[in-house]
């Protein structure tokens, strides 16, 4: 079993590769690159050699192309200590046309081009746009850069293997002073005043600063060390990454008196275990200089509300439960009392299910709940009220309820007319005790199989449930990202989703082996 | 007992002549006569229920292809008229008189809601029963291919779990910015991926009734595996074919609703794309229905349709024709 279960995941993974490949090529090759400036107002603004540049940095921030500049090259240059600054301010003064150059200029400007050229990029050389007075135009200033469309494998492969990072002591540039790297295992964790017993892994030098530390948020033990990045938003949730924004708590701050490390105490909604290091930050900014006594500034807030994923599977697992404690009966009378009057009602209810779009009923029974019940229409993160979760989980329960009454029904009636049924009747068992032992045991084979389907994808949340109710949950996220061109975010959700989907099929047959001594899935038997 | 055979009306020379023996005949097995397509309709048309369905399934979707026709339907008639937006039904027959068309009221932009919603609807139905022809040709041929071959049935299965996880909706807000977002793109991206749905259902079912024993014994008798393919098993699929196709064609007129709803959907004025621009219209008072009327319409004309093809498949299961 154990060696089956390895091979379908290893198929699995394949798969999620595969479906990540063809997404990438969807997006970045099919679509055309100009629609993202279809809804950005700063495009306007640009005009002339500006508007060039303005598209290529776009394209950059979006991943379609490597876009250097000149000025970047030089700037590369005096990090690396092959220029000062004096000679980079020279050099960085391009003439209208290259004939115009000073000869500093030209001299790195060759360079720069042949180092780009022989890497395999395009150099171009915007000469300055000039008017009829002889004036430079609005943006119309000489520019020079180089650039090269990443090509679908390089793309692929960075993605993936950036995709975990384990955080180490040697994060920090080995250049910066922050004193002795290393890992500290405290039994008292500063951020509780150090009283409190409390065991954590404190690193410096790491990214993170506490890679290990317990709270009093599930799963109460944390860790930091090794962190999924699915890929960063770029429109969606600006330099968050996407496994983070749909993790993150969302809605009002929740403040509370934090011991910040030079001992100030102040009533703030930072969470101080997410602290992660950004370089020179305790110094440049007044208010970090009094919290912190190191660069480890940077921290997540708490919020009061759940994550989008949390919302979802709320609602989501909710649903589930009430599908399967109402389906799985009802299913069950019906089919027992075929073309009685509960079979006729469920059938006539399952093809409602079916035959009427989602959105319509669920926008009446938004109305029906709303008007006669007086229930809360609309989502809201700040109410205390859990009303507001009855009518999302309702529009998510209909569908699934119905789902589950048709099959339970249909495998039912299956098993009715099996041999081993007839035989049980001969043998004077009461109706009631055939059903419940003998056939919704078998019947219930199959149903099994989609269990772990349905509570895993109770997380990934319904788009329109969501968007009807204002749910702030992670149904939306793929469709806003598609309406946003946040590249990053459709891939990194696409592979959220097969990732998902592969465990929860592997899932399913693992729980259908488990129930049912008959189903092996060693030796093939079909 | 004499008197008996008199009554017959025949002399006792034709009751007592020879009958010929004929070696093919007798080997003929007679049956009453049976035609599957009769007994079918004759099935279906039992029950009266049905009739009346079917009715209202031919009327709408006549009128949904005669009405625009007829009317010229424009929806920026009224443009330019400042008091010809959102009307109530009332205040539409007042304000225009009375004609057929203005019993729903007037919409954003002044257009009758009643012609809306009929134009709407023949653009939806066209756009299921394309999809629909589509996506079940191309599945039911290849399903039936992918449940007969073994070899091809690993490297499909492959394709299906990679395919599957492919967001549809990404595919189709793809083609939708690479072409324009017209009827055609709808029906290409709608078609280009839902195939193979359909090609895994009928695999399925190919391969439960492959491996009977009348399949086996066809075989053994030399049967070729296309008459196998025709004789056999499309037979025994036909009712399954009319349920799927039950269940296929209002399905693609929710997703056109649903893309709509989350605005990918096509520009021509379908139900969905109605839907969609009046849904703020939905919490106005006074404006309601120009929101529930192309809701109730996309209902009505879905339920007609799974109906009509849920009894249309029972019918053709010629376990029911006795």
């Amino acid at each position: 079993m154990g060696k089956y279960v390895l091979k379908r995941l290893l198929y699995g993974a394949v798969s999620a590769v595969i479906v990540v490949l063809i997404v990438m090529v969807l997006i970045y090759s099919m679509l055309d690159r100009n629609k993202i400036f279809s809804g950005d107002p700063a495009y306007n603004h640009t005009a002339s050699n500006g508007r060039t540049t303005y598209e290529y940095a776009r394209w950059e921030a979006y991943g379609y192309v490597d876009y250097i500049t000149y000025a970047d090259y030089l700037r590369d240059q005096v990090k690396a200590g092959a220029m000062d600054a004096e000679t980079q301010k020279a050099a960085a003064a391009l003439g209208r046309t290259p004939e115009k150059d000073p000869e500093l200029t030209a001299e790195y400007t060759a360079r720069f081009r042949e180092e780009y050229e022989s890497q395999g990029y395009e150099v171009v050389r915007l000469d300055a746009d000039v008017n009829k007075k002889g004036r430079v135009k609005d943006g119309g200033n000489p520019a020079m850069f180089a650039v090269k469309d990443v090509p679908l494998l390089q793309r692929a492969a960075t993605y993936f293997t950036k995709m975990f990072q384990i955080d180490s002591i040697h994060y920090v540039p080995e250049e910066t002073d922050i004193g002795e790297r290393g890992l500290t295992f405290t039994l008292y964790d500063p951020v509780y005043g150090g009283e409190k017993f409390s065991p954590a892994i404190i690193g410096n030098g790491t990214k993170y600063k506490y890679q290990l530390y317990f709270d009093d948020q599930f799963p109460f033990i944390h860790q930091n060390m090794l962190t999924i990045n699915l890929g960063e938003s770029f429109t969606v949730n600006q330099g968050v990454d996407v496994f983070t924004t749909m993790t993150d708590t969302q809605g009002a701050y929740v403040l509370s008196s934090i011991t910040y490390p030079t001992g100030v105490v102040m009533d703030r909604a930072d969470d101080l275990h997410t602290a992660t290091y950004v370089e020179g930050s305790k110094d440049s900014i007044a208010a970090n200089a009094e919290r912190f006594t190191d660069d480890y500034t940077n921290v997540r807030t708490t919020k009061g509300g759940l994550s989008r994923l949390g919302y979802s599977f709320v609602m989501g697992i909710l649903s589930t439960i009430m599908a399967y404690v109402l389906g799985l009966p009802i299913g069950l009378m019906m089919a027992r009392h075929k073309e009685g009057l509960l079979d006729k009602i469920g059938t006539v209810y399952i093809m409602f299910i079916i035959a009427v779009p989602s959105l319509a009923y669920i926008f009446l029974f938004k109305a029906i709940g709303t008007s006669l019940f007086g229930l809360p229409g609309v989502f809201d993160m700040e109410s205390s009220s859990k009303l507001m979760y009855v009518l999302p989980v309702i529009s998510l329960t209909l569908p699934s309820v119905a789902n589950l009454m048709k099959w339970m029904r249909r495998y039912m009636i299956d098993q009715m007319n099996s041999d081993y049924v007839k035989f049980a009747r001969s043998g004077g068992l009461t109706e009631s005790e055939i059903f419940t032992k003998h056939i919704w045991k078998n019947a219930a084979i199959p149903i099994t199989h989609g269990i772990p389907g349905s509570i895993i994808f109770a997380m990934t949340g319904a788009i329109i449930t969501e968007r009807v109710y204002v749910v702030p949950g992670a149904g939306n996220l793929l469709t806003t990202a598609i309406n946003r061109y946040d590249n990053a975010v459709i891939v990194g959700v696409t592979l959220f989703y097969a990732v998902l989907s592969v465990v929860s099929i592997i899932l399913g047959d693992v729980l259908m082996a488990t129930v049912d001594p008959r189903i092996s899935f060693t030796n093939k038997a079909r | 007992m004499e008197n008996n055979y008199k009554k017959l009306g025949l002399s006792e020379a034709e009751l007592f002549a020879f009958a010929d023996h004929n070696d093919l005949e007798s080997e003929k097995i007679t049956a009453p006569r049976y035609s599957y397509w009769k007994s079918v309709f004759r099935v279906f048309f039992r029950k009266k229920v049905n009739v009346v369905i079917l009715c209202l399934l031919v009327f709408m979707i006549a009128f949904a292809y005669i009405y625009p026709a007829v009317t010229h339907y424009d929806p920026f008639a009224n443009l330019l008229d400042p008091d010809s937006k959102h009307l109530s039904p009332v205040a539409a027959i007042q304000y225009f008189g009375f004609d057929l068309k203005w019993i729903l009221g007037a919409g954003a932009s002044g257009e009758p809601t009643f012609d809306a919603i009929w134009n709407g609807s023949k653009i939806s139905i066209s756009l299921a029963f394309l999809c629909a022809a589509i996506n079940m040709t191309i599945g039911v041929c290849l399903g039936a291919v992918w449940g007969f071959s073994k070899k091809i049935d690993a490297i499909m299965m492959f394709i299906y779990n990679v395919v599957g996880n492919v967001p549809v909706i990404l595919i189709i807000s793809v083609m939708a910015m690479l072409f324009a977002p017209t009827f055609w793109t709808m029906v290409f991206a709608l078609t280009v991926i839902g195939w193979i749905g359909i090609a895994y259902f009928i695999r399925t079912q190919v391969v439960i009734i492959r491996e009977r024993e009348y399949n086996l014994a066809s075989r053994c008798l030399g049967t070729s595996t296309v008459k196998i393919a025709m004789k056999n098993i499309l037979p025994f699929m036909t009712s399954v074919i009319v349920t799927l196709l039950a269940t296929e064609l209002p399905s693609y007129i929710s997703y056109e609703v649903f893309l709509s709803y989350i605005g990918m959907g096509m520009s021509e004025q379908s139900l969905g794309r109605m839907i969609y621009a009046a849904e703020s219209a939905m919490v106005t008072p006074g404006w309601e229905l120009e929101f529930w009327s192309p809701v109730a319409i996309s209902a009505i004309i879905t339920v007609v349709l799974y109906v009509v093809g849920q009894n249309l498949g029972d019918a053709s299961d010629p376990r029911t024709h006795m």
